[in-house]
């Protein structure tokens, strides 16, 4: 035992420091890089490696799992057992692996052009030949087909204008702006589609067919829903996968989940433990802890486009007025970190290593009072220049208790300085529909690593205000197009800085804490789970033979 | 005559129905497309991309052309398809409608007979200990949430004992049919079926005791006895055959609701019933399923509900001469 724990810590700090020193030398940058995982457990077993069958709980369903039925960051997980991508393992970590790509080269000086090199050998699960064929048709129907949540890496941020095949291997791409990260960004992120499969199907939602990929694992059966049966792809060309069966059941209650867990009739839970249960389970005999990052955020979201939050010095002051480090304490337990850091995720690659959001109640009132937000009436609460009292309206979702927590205190906060706020509490379903039409001052929400984590995905956030006509602040429309016409890496890193301290001092997103992701499992049933940045534990790299994970899996260290 | 006046009673009620079932989903702020793509990807749309997305699910036509072609739809058998499941709504339903009929008729008839039963006996012993501690055992059963009742059951069957499976309908790695695949989905049932009996059993229970309790004061009780007639054929031929009437009706309207199937309940078992395809076709606003399985529903009400009224004059004959 305690050899591997010695082993364990020794294996995770050397790959740390490798980690890091490979990550300073590239380029020249100085990226974040995610804080290591961590067992929990008081004891760290060692089970076995290898397993017959295993059975996983999910609580979103995944469809047919295909690009078009899964785009939620709880459950794409399941995505990437089928598909492949031409890096791996995502846009979080900033490094990534050649997959299906050998190579992927920058042609042009501007970097539009970019040649793509691909594995030769690969076979698609019905035992046809992955080629150039495949990746140029990807492009392509990303870009002109339905939208879904990865088109945009041809529709969009970047635009594609030029998908050629060079030859049965090697693709060559064009875009119509600037691409400098495409090999850590769009080529880490985009799931590989079958041509054949795909190339007659108009409605691909309502496309039934299972999947087929070049992934480690094959959707064999499912009933969307309730499960889904995965069978190794024994022939995988990057290793035969360590678990020959994967069955993953929908359990949506946490409740029934986490007792399903207990008394073995799952083998691990892919939803993260509360708060309550890590303390209670870290001397279960039967159970194994991980503290893995994935990247998630919560935020307060502000209406830039309703006024009078286009009045970016209110929308500091009210920055300005709220700390986050109690929401950590009083909200979830400790269990995270607070949003202090700022905007996008404290942990991302991407993000400004100093980046921080300042907590100043009283440069928030001196602002609110040069700019005419004064309380004329005493009652309290300020008006607006023009007499209206400034009192906005709060959403949140009705099935999120922490949220509400965590309204109760931005409302305290805000009262502070001045500025009032109600609190409304509606359903669900209701959510997406308010958010879509605009109809509210704040809300809080919380937000995946492709929202937050991605540095592509900041700006098609802020490009989607700008399209929406939401954002009318001329000088982030100057940094965001300057990002769109960086033509280096280290100009677009630059530029993508200089956004971040933007945004974090006038913020339309206040981040509120990012939280910690814990997950558990059964080690006598398989115990050879690995994180990555961004996934998790559970992902394809952890049924991956240990040679076939290099440069996919982060450091996992004893507590 | 009579039975042609109910048929066209129900006729009007079923164009009602219809009209609610496409109308209610709509009614609800938010649509399909709000929940099928996430927020980062909905901020980018465009108007044509968005309008694409609308156009797949025919949701970019006006509401009058969707109504006339789910009314249509209906009388072809083609509700569509389903927005977050990407499949012929028929087809969704029916996978569930097997499980629901399952959970929901053990459930019925085990409350029926239970309720019945000890309604019966707690009004032949009103005032006694049985009839008080029933009493008790119904207001304390019948005002518990269910998913308070279930979340007791799974913590201590599954959680403590270890003696039942906590959630599913079927185990997952049986072969359909085997005798481990029938075991499993028994044992699958006990919790969630045991949580819905309790439930209805003390509405069962009340309206048995209640009608019993009615028909035992009644002046033909009286004059049974006055002609001599013994205790026993007083309470079933006489008493019982009188109060059986609203457990019937109690009854007919469980199986109207079987399809109906348990919201809550299904939710916390993850049982795949149509009561939790209901859930999601809420969370998921999705018209055609919501559609698909209100309809469903309603048919059965109404089909329970007219068998109800055609069994009516068979338990009870001054019933036929109404």
């Amino acid at each position: 035992m305690i050899s591997k724990c010695f082993s364990l810590f020794a294996v995770g700090a050397f790959t740390a420091m490798t980690a890091a020193s490979a990550l300073a030398q590239d380029a020249g940058e100085s990226g974040v890089q995610a804080p290591p995982a961590v067992y929990l457990s008081a004891a760290q077993n060692d089970g076995p490696k290898e397993a017959e069958e295993l059975t996983l709980g999910m609580w979103v369903k995944a469809g047919n799992v295909t690009t078009y039925t899964i785009g939620n960051s709880w459950n794409d997980w399941i995505l990437w057992l089928v598909y492949d991508k031409l890096r791996e393992p995502s846009p979080y970590a900033g490094e990534a692996e050649d997959w299906l790509a050998t190579s992927i080269t920058q042609v042009s000086e501007d970097a539009r052009v970019w040649e793509i090199d691909l594995r030769e050998g690969v076979k698609w699960h019905d035992g046809s030949e992955f080629t150039a064929e495949d990746v140029a048709f990807t492009f392509e129907y990303y870009r002109e087909g339905p939208a879904n949540r990865w088109t945009h890496h041809s529709s969009s941020v970047p635009r594609m204008v030029g998908i050629e095949v060079i030859d049965t291997y090697k693709v060559r791409l064009t875009s119509e702006k600037p691409m400098p990260n495409f090999d850590r960004i769009t080529a880490t992120d985009l799931p590989i589609i079958q041509k054949a499969q795909w190339e007659g199907v108009e409605d691909p939602r309502s496309f039934t067919d299972i999947g087929i990929g070049t992934g480690p694992y094959r959707l064999v059966d499912y009933e969307a829903d309730r499960y889904y049966k995965f069978e190794a792809n024994e022939n995988y060309w990057r290793g035969k996968p360590t678990v020959k069966k994967l069955n993953i059941v929908m359990i949506k209650d946490p409740q029934t989940m986490f007792t399903a867990l207990k008394t073995g009739e799952i083998d691990g839970a892919a939803r993260p433990v509360p708060p309550e249960l890590v303390l209670q389970w870290k001397n279960d005999s039967a159970l194994e802890m991980i503290s893995a990052p994935t990247l998630w955020g919560v935020w307060l979201d502000i209406n830039v486009g309703r006024k009078p939050f286009d009045d970016r010095d209110l929308r500091r002051a009210v920055t300005l007025a709220i700390n986050p480090e109690p929401m950590l304490e009083r909200v979830v337990l400790g269990q995270g970190k607070s949003g202090k850091h700022g905007w996008p995720h404290v942990d991302s690659f991407w993000t400004k290593p100093d980046l921080a959001a300042a907590h100043d109640p009283e440069l928030a009132m001196s602002i609110l009072d040069e700019g005419g937000y004064a309380d004329r009436d005493g009652d309290g609460t300020r008006e607006t220049p023009d007499g209206k009292p400034l009192v906005f309206d709060l959403k949140i979702a009705s099935n999120q208790p922490t949220f509400l927590r965590a309204a109760e205190i931005v409302t305290e906060q805000l009262k502070e300085v001045g500025v009032g706020v109600k609190v409304t509490s509606i359903d669900p379903g209701s959510m997406g529909q308010m958010w879509r039409s605009r109809q509210f001052d704040l809300r809080i929400a919380d937000i995946t690593p492709h929202g937050i984590a991605d540095q592509d995905m900041l700006v098609i956030l802020y490009r989607g205000d700008i399209k929406n006509e939401m954002l009318l602040d001329e000088d982030k429309k100057t940094i965001v197009d300057r990002w769109l016409n960086a033509e280096t890496r280290e100009d677009r890193l630059k530029v993508s800085y200089e956004l971040q301290e933007y945004q974090t001092k006038y913020p339309n997103r206040v981040m509120l804490w990012y939280p910690e992701t814990v997950f558990a499992y059964r080690w006598q049933a398989y115990d050879n789970y690995v994180p990555s940045t961004g996934y998790g534990i559970f992902h394809k790299y952890s049924f991956l033979p240990e040679e076939a994970r290099d440069g996919t899996v982060s450091p996992l260290l004893s507590e | 005559m009579v039975y042609l006046r109910i048929v066209l009673q129900y006729a009007v009620v079923l164009i009602v129905a219809l009209s609610l079932n496409f109308a209610l989903p709509r009614i609800a702020p938010g649509e399909p497309i709000d929940f099928l793509l996430p927020e980062d990807v909905l901020a980018n749309m465009s108007q044509e991309e968005h309008a694409q997305v609308m156009r797949e699910f025919g949701l970019d036509l006006p509401v009058s052309t969707q109504f006339s072609n789910y009314v249509t739809g209906v009388f072809s058998g083609d509700l569509g398809t389903s927005v977050s499941y990407g499949m012929p709504v028929w087809e969704v339903v029916l996978s569930r409608l097997p499980w629901t009929l399952l959970l929901m008729g053990w459930a019925l008839v085990l409350s029926a007979i239970a309720g019945s039963a000890l309604g019966v006996a707690a009004a032949k012993l009103k005032g006694g200990k049985l009839d008080i501690m029933s009493l008790v055992g119904v207001m304390f059963l019948g005002s518990a949430p269910p998913f308070w009742v279930a979340m007791l059951l799974i913590t201590l069957f599954s959680a403590h004992l270890g003696w039942l499976p906590s959630y599913g309908a079927a185990p997952l790695t049986a072969m359909p049919g085997s005798w481990d695949w029938i075991s499993g989905v028994a044992l699958r049932l006990i919790m969630p079926v045991t949580a819905l009996t309790l439930f209805q059993t003390a509405n069962i229970l009340l309206t048995a005791r209640s009608a019993m309790t009615i028909a035992l004061g009644q002046d033909y009780i009286t004059f049974a006895r006055a002609k001599g007639a013994s205790e026993n054929r007083i309470f079933t031929a006489h008493a019982f055959r009188n109060a059986c009437l609203p457990i019937y009706t109690n009854i007919m309207i469980g199986i109207g609701n079987l399809v109906g199937g348990a919201l809550v309940i299904e939710t916390v078992f993850s049982y795949p019933g149509i009561g939790s395809l209901i859930v999601e076709g809420v969370g998921a606003r999705d018209y055609n399923l919501l559609q698909g399985v209100f309809l469903l529903a309603t048919l059965s009400v109404v089909l329970a509900n007219l068998a109800a009224d055609l069994g009516y004059p068979l338990l009870d004959p001054r019933a036929r001469r109404a």
